[in-house]
C-alpha cells in the first residue's frame, strides 16, 4: 500500500479547529494506518482506491469532515477561459485520449512542488496502472503559448526533455533516459508516439513517457498546466478530478480547458447522484438510523445528501470515483457515523458446525503417529530442485514450477514430501537420536490442470533403524486408524537403497513406498545414522 | 531425618566416615567396590552436594637405571670402601675392579674424608654404617613411593646423582564428605530407591505447535456453528481474482507478488453463464476488455476467499455458514515477518444475522475465546468486500496494536455475477500471527525450520 508523509502541524493548518491529538486519534478511522511517527512527522499507509489521500491537501479535506469542521461535498469552482487543446485523429490508435485544467495564482513553493510529485507517482503507479490507462504531466502555464494540439509525432522528432540540458530525439530518450526504459514498452513498436506541441509547434510533453525541459514547474512558478493522456477517456478525467481537487484546495483558481476533435471532449469534472434506501444502510450495518443521521454521516464522510421521500440522493464529487454503488455509501455512511461506535453484536448461530471428514481422518492419523513416538513436522509446498531430487537422486518428472519467484529455496511445487523430512533430519544431527518424524501434506502431479493429493510420510533415524520396524510403524498406523491392512512387494525406488525398498499395497493396489534411504544420500546430508522411511497417497485410499 | 542412599553411595560414606580424605583407589580398596561403582557414587553424592571431589598431585618416586645398579650391587662410594676393609690397595688395582663407577666413588670418598692415599695406595680413613642415600635406596627399592613415605634430606642425595631417582606426577582426585554428609543419617531401610533424585529426560512425540493452532482455531468455529469445507491451493485465476471483482490490470496479480505456475492454464474455470457475467461486471466496474485467458492462468492462491465464493457460487446458499483453513501464497521475499506460505483461515456467513456489526461480534467472539480481549476495529479497504474493516488487537509483549483479521461484506459485483442473491458476511487473516502471539515467537520462520530442539520443548498449552 503506498505511502504518504504528513507533518501535523500543515495538517492542523489545512484542518482548521483541530489538536494534533484530534488528529493523530482519527487518522485510523479514515482508513489510515498510521505506519511510523517522529515528532511533528507522520508516516500513514493510505489505501490504492482513495488516491486523493496522496496529500495532505486530501487527507485535510477528510479530516474536515470527521472532525466535523467543515462537512458536504467539495465542490469544484471551474471558471470558463479560452484554452485549447486540439485533437489530431492520429493519435487514435497510439494513445487516443487527452485533457487537462488550468491552475492559477498558487503558491508554488518546493514544499509543493515535492508533494505534486508524489501525487502523481501515486497516481501514475495507482490508478494509472503505471501510466498504461492514464498519466499526468503538470507543466509551468506561462511557458506555453495555447492553442495546444495533441498528435503524433515519429521517433525522429527531438526536444529538449525534462532534467536534460540536450535535445534528443524519441529514440534516445526510450534508450537513454531512466522513464523511457521503464515506460518506453507502453509504446510498443508503432513508428509514431504521442505528443503535445504549443502553438509554436515547441513540444510541451511525451505521454505518457516525459515533459519537456521548457515546462519545468519551479519554485517561481505561479501558473500550472495539468494535462491526463490515457486509453480511456473515464479514466483520464477520473485522474484530472483528483489533480483538480487537490489543487483548488491547495489554494489555485482553476480554469477549464477545452478539448476538440478525435473524439475527444471537454472535461465535465461534474457530481454524480445515486440514490440509496436507508433500509440498505441500517440493515447492512446493524443499525437504525433516523434519515437525518444518515445524511449527517454521508456530509461527514464529505458527499452531499438530502431526503427525497423514503430514499436519500446523494451527490458524488467527480474525484470520488472510488464509489460504484450503494454498498459504497453504506460505507460511507459507517465511516461519517465512526467505526468506533458500532458495537459488536453477537447473534446465537441458526446452523450447526462440522469439521471436514478430511480433516477429521487426518487428525485421528496424527495423533496414532504421536502414540507411536513420531513427532510432527510441517515443511513447504514449494521447494527447491536440490532438496526434491539432487540430493536424494530422485528422478524429476512433470516439474510444476512457479514464475519469477523472489526466493531460491521455493521454486517448485513438491511431488513427494519424503525428500523434505530426510532435509529435515540434516538439520538435525546434532539432536538427540532416535529421531521420529511424519508429516501429512499436499503434494501436486500434473493433471488437469493440477492433481493434489494427500501425502502421509514418516522417517526414522537411530543406530537400529530398520525396514522392519518402519513396516510395523505404517501397518500398525493404518491398521489402527483405518483398519487397513498393508503389504509389501520388491520394487527398486532411487530414493531407497536397493534391496531395502518396497513398494505398499493395500488390497493389491499400490498406495505408496517404504525402504531404507540410499546411502549416497545419507552421506549427502552427512547424516551419521541409517534413515528409514515411508511415503503412502491417502487420496483414494481413506478419502476421495 | 535419615535419607535413602544406594548401597553404592551408602559404602563410600561410611568408608569416608571413618578416613576423611581418601584417593578413589583408595576408596576401591577400603570398600572392595569396582573402580566403576566408586566412580558413579562419588558423582551421585557430588550432585547431592554431599561430597566434595579435589584434585592432587602427588609426586612418585622410584630407581632409575643407576639407582637399581646401586640397589642391587651397593652405591658406588659403598663398593670402594668395603674393597678396602682388608687393608690399602693400590690404585690401578681399585680402577680395574671398579671400571666406570671408580670416578664417582673415588670423588665422593674423598670429599667425605673416608679415605687417605699413600703413593699409589689407598686406605680407608673412616667409615660409617649408613652412607647418604643407602637408606632411601632400601626403602624404594622396586616401588614407587611418595616424599612422606620417604627420609627427605637422604632422599636429596640422590636426586642430584644422574639416573638414580626417576619422579613421576600422579593426578588423583581425592574425595570427602561434606558438612552436610558428615551429619547424615542413612537409612537402613531395604528395597528404599532415592525418589528425589533426578530423572533423565526424555522427548515427547507431538503434533505440530503449528497444527494445534490451527485445530483450536477450527474448533471454535465450528462450535460457533460453522462447517469446515476445503479446496485447492492450485487456482484458475478466475476464482483467486476475477471473481473477487480483482481487475486484471491490478497490481496484486503481477508477477512479483502472485506465484503463477508455469505455462499452466486451466482449460474449465467456471460454468458459461458465471464467466460471461463475471466479464460483464468487469467491463462496467473497471472498464476494459476482459481476457478469459488471464483467467485461465493458475496461480496458487493468495488466499482462501477463492475457495469460500466458489463454493457459495456453486451451492447459491440461502443460509450458511463455512469455513476454509489452509496454505496460501505471496511471492515475497522470506524474513521473519514474511513467508512465501502460510495458513489463512476464512469464513463466510449468508442469509441471516449479516449485519456489520454481527460480522464484528464473531470476531470479537473469536478473540476472546483465544483468550484476546484488547480488541478495536478500524477501517479498511479490499478489492472485493465493502464496507471493510480491520482488527487491532493489543499485543501486550510488544506494547502495541498489531493488525489480525480483515472483514467486509462481499461487494455487489462479487456477488451478483455468480448468481449470490442474499448478503455475504466474510473474514480472514493468517493463523501464524496468532500462533506467533502464542508461542512467544518474534520469527515466523520458526514453524517451518523443524528444529527438533524446539519442536520438542514447546510447551502444548500456552
Amino acid at each position: 500500500m503506498p505511502v504518504v508523509e504528513l507533518s501535523y502541524s500543515n495538517l492542523q493548518k489545512l484542518i482548521g479547529k483541530s489538536s494534533k491529538k484530534q488528529i493523530s486519534e482519527s487518522l485510523p478511522f479514515l482508513g489510515l494506518d498510521v505506519e511510523s511517527e517522529e515528532g511533528d512527522l507522520v508516516r500513514v499507509e493510505y489505501s490504492p482506491n482513495r488516491p486523493d489521500y496522496s496529500t495532505d491537501f486530501g487527507i485535510a479535506l477528510g479530516m474536515q469532515g470527521l472532525l466535523g469542521v467543515k462537512t458536504g461535498s467539495i465542490k469544484l469552482n471551474i471558471k470558463k477561459s479560452n484554452y485549447v487543446i486540439k485533437v489530431d485523429p492520429t493519435v487514435s490508435k497510439v494513445r487516443p485520449f487527452v485533457t487537462g485544467i488550468i491552475a492559477k495564482n498558487g503558491k508554488v513553493d518546493d514544499k509543493m512542488i515535492k508533494q505534486l510529485m508524489t501525487m502523481q507517482e501515486d497516481l501514475h503507479f495507482g490508478i494509472g496502472r503505471k501510466r498504461k490507462k492514464s498519466s499526468i504531466g503538470i507543466h509551468d502555464l506561462d511557458k506555453i503559448s495555447f492553442p495546444l494540439t495533441y498528435t503524433v509525432a515519429n521517433r525522429n522528432h527531438s526536444f529538449i526533455p525534462l532534467t536534460s540540458q540536450n535535445t534528443m530525439t524519441i529514440t534516445e530518450i526510450i534508450q537513454n533516459t531512466e522513464v523511457g526504459k521503464d515506460y518506453g514498452a507502453l509504446l510498443g513498436n508503432s513508428s509514431n508516439v504521442p505528443i503535445i506541441l504549443d502553438s509554436k509547434k515547441n513540444t510541451v510533453s511525451f505521454p505518457p513517457i516525459i515533459n519537456a525541459a521548457v515546462t519545468t514547474v519551479t519554485h517561481k512558478t505561479m501558473n500550472l498546466f495539468v494535462e491526463v493522456t490515457g486509453i480511456n477517456k473515464q479514466d483520464a478525467e477520473d485522474m484530472l478530478a483528483i489533480v483538480a481537487t487537490i489543487l483548488q484546495s491547495a489554494g489555485f483558481s482553476l480554469y477549464g480547458v477545452k478539448i476538440t476533435g478525435a473524439n475527444n471532449s471537454s472535461p465535465k469534472l461534474v457530481p454524480r447522484k445515486l440514490i440509496i434506501s436507508p433500509n440498505l444502510i441500517n440493515d447492512s450495518l446493524g443499525l437504525k438510523l433516523t434519515t437525518s443521521k444518515i445524511i449527517t454521516s454521508l456530509k461527514k464522510s464529505r458527499l452531499d445528501a438530502e431526503a427525497k421521500g423514503k430514499n436519500i440522493i446523494c451527490t458524488i464529487p467527480a474525484y470520488r470515483f472510488d464509489i460504484f454503488g450503494p454498498m459504497d455509501l453504506v460505507e460511507e455512511v459507517a465511516l461519517g457515523y465512526g467505526i468506533q461506535n458500532l458495537e459488536p453484536m453477537m447473534s446465537p448461530s441458526q446452523t450447526i458446525g462440522q469439521t471436514n471428514p478430511v480433516s477429521v481422518k487426518l487428525k485421528l492419523l496424527s495423533l496414532t503417529m504421536v502414540g507411536l513416538g513420531y513427532l510432527e513436522v510441517l515443511n513447504s509446498s514449494l521447494t527447491s530442485k536440490r532438496i526434491l531430487y539432487e540430493m536424494t537422486n530422485r528422478k524429476p518428472a512433470k516439474i510444476i514450477s512457479v514464475r519469477d519467484s523472489k526466493s531460491q529455496e521455493h521454486t517448485i511445487l513438491r511431488d513427494s514430501i519424503l525428500p523434505s523430512l530426510v532435509e529435515n533430519l540434516s538439520r538435525n544431527i546434532h539432536a538427540s537420536y532416535p529421531q521420529k518424524l511424519f508429516e501429512t501434506g499436499t503434494i501436486f502431479l500434473q493433471g488437469d490442470p493440477i492433481d493434489e493429493k494427500v501425502s502421509f510420510v514418516g522417517v526414522s533415524a537411530h543406530q537400529d533403524a530398520s525396514f522392519t520396524e518402519i513396516k510395523s510403524i505404517l501397518q500398525s498406523a493404518l491398521k489402527s486408524t483405518f483398519n487397513l491392512e498393508i503389504e509389501t512387494a520388491t520394487l527398486a525406488n532411487p530414493i531407497f537403497e536397493d534391496g531395502r525398498s518396497a513398494s505398499v499395497l493395500v488390497n493389491g493396489k499400490s498406495v505408496g513406498i517404504i525402504g531404507e534411504i540410499n546411502s549416497q544420500t545419507i552421506e549427502n546430508y552427512k547424516i551419521r545414522v541409517p534413515v528409514v522411511g515411508f511415503e503412502i497417497n491417502l487420496s483414494g485410499l481413506i478419502f476421495d | 531425618m535419615s535419607q535413602v542412599f544406594h548401597e553404592i553411595e551408602k559404602k563410600i560414606i561410611s568408608s569416608l566416615k571413618e578416613n576423611p580424605k581418601q584417593t578413589m583407589e583408595k576408596l576401591e580398596e577400603s570398600t572392595s567396590l569396582s573402580s566403576d561403582q566408586i566412580r558413579r557414587g562419588v558423582e551421585w553424592l557430588r550432585l547431592k552436594e554431599l561430597a566434595n571431589v579435589s584434585e592432587s598431585i602427588t609426586i612418585l618416586f622410584s630407581l632409575g637405571k643407576n639407582g637399581l645398579e646401586a640397589f642391587e650391587k651397593g652405591l658406588p662410594e659403598r663398593r670402594l670402601l668395603d674393597l678396602l676393609k682388608d687393608g690399602p690397595k693400590k690404585l690401578q688395582d681399585l680402577q680395574k675392579e671398579l671400571g666406570s663407577i671408580f670416578g664417582p666413588a673415588m670423588g665422593l670418598a674423598r670429599k667425605n674424608n673416608w679415605i687417605e692415599s699413600n703413593n699409589d695406595q689407598l686406605s680407608l680413613k673412616n667409615s660409617s654404617a649408613n652412607l647418604p642415600g643407602e637408606i632411601t635406596l632400601k626403602t624404594i627399592g622396586k616401588n614407587k613411593l611418595s616424599k612422606i613415605e620417604l627420609d627427605e634430606s637422604d632422599l636429596s642425595s640422590l636426586l642430584k646423582r644422574p639416573d638414580f631417582i626417576v619422579q613421576d606426577e600422579i593426578k588423583s582426585k581425592e574425595i570427602s564428605l561434606t558438612d552436610n554428609a558428615k551429619s547424615i543419617e542413612i537409612s537402613d531401610s531395604t528395597g528404599a530407591i532415592d525418589v528425589t533424585a533426578k530423572a533423565p529426560q526424555v522427548y515427547v512425540a507431538r503434533t505440530h505447535p503449528l497444527k494445534d493452532t490451527i485445530d483450536e482455531i477450527r474448533e471454535i468455529f465450528v462450535t460457533l456453528g460453522f462447517s469446515e469445507i476445503l479446496g485447492s491451493m492450485s487456482q484458475p485465476s478466475f476464482w483467486n481474482f476475477d471473481a473477487l471483482f480483482t481487475p486484471q490490470d491490478h497490481p496484486a496479480r503481477e508477477l512479483q507478488d502472485t506465484f503463477y505456475l508455469d505455462g499452466i492454464s486451466a482449460k474449465k474455470i467456471g460454468t458459461p453463464d458465471q464467466i460471461k457475467k463475471v466479464s460483464a461486471s468487469h467491463k462496467q466496474g473497471w472498464r476494459y476488455l476482459w481476457d478469459i485467458h488471464e483467467a485461465r492462468k493458475m496461480v496458487l492462491r493468495t488466499h482462501t476467499t477463492c475457495v469460500t465464493i466458489k463454493h457459495l457460487a456453486e451451492t447459491k446458499p440461502d443460509e450458511a455458514r463455512v469455513f476454509s483453513v489452509g496454505r496460501v501464497f505471496r511471492n515475497e521475499k522470506v524474513s521473519y515477518k514474511h513467508l512465501v506460505e502460510f495458513n489463512q483461515i476464512e469464513g463466510v456467513v449468508v442469509g441471516k444475522n449479516t449485519t456489520l456489526r454481527d460480522l464484528m461480534g464473531i470476531q470479537k467472539e473469536f478473540y476472546k475465546r483465544i483468550g484476546i480481549t484488547k480488541i478495536k476495529f478500524w477501517p479498511t479497504f479490499f478489492p472485493y468486500t465493502e464496507p471493510s474493516l480491520q482488527t487491532m488487537v493489543y499485543n501486550d509483549r510488544l506494547g502495541k496494536w498489531v493488525e489480525l483479521f480483515g472483514m467486509g461484506i462481499f461487494r455487489p459485483e462479487v456477488t451478483k455475477p455468480l448468481g449470490i442473491k442474499k448478503p455475504v458476511l466474510a473474514w480472514g487473516g493468517g493463523i501464524e500471527r496468532i500462533a506467533m502471539l502464542k508461542y512467544d515467537l518474534d520469527d515466523v520462520r520458526e514453524f517451518y525450520n523443524n528444529n527438533l530442539n524446539w519442536l520438542r520443548s514447546a510447551t502444548k498449552c500456552q
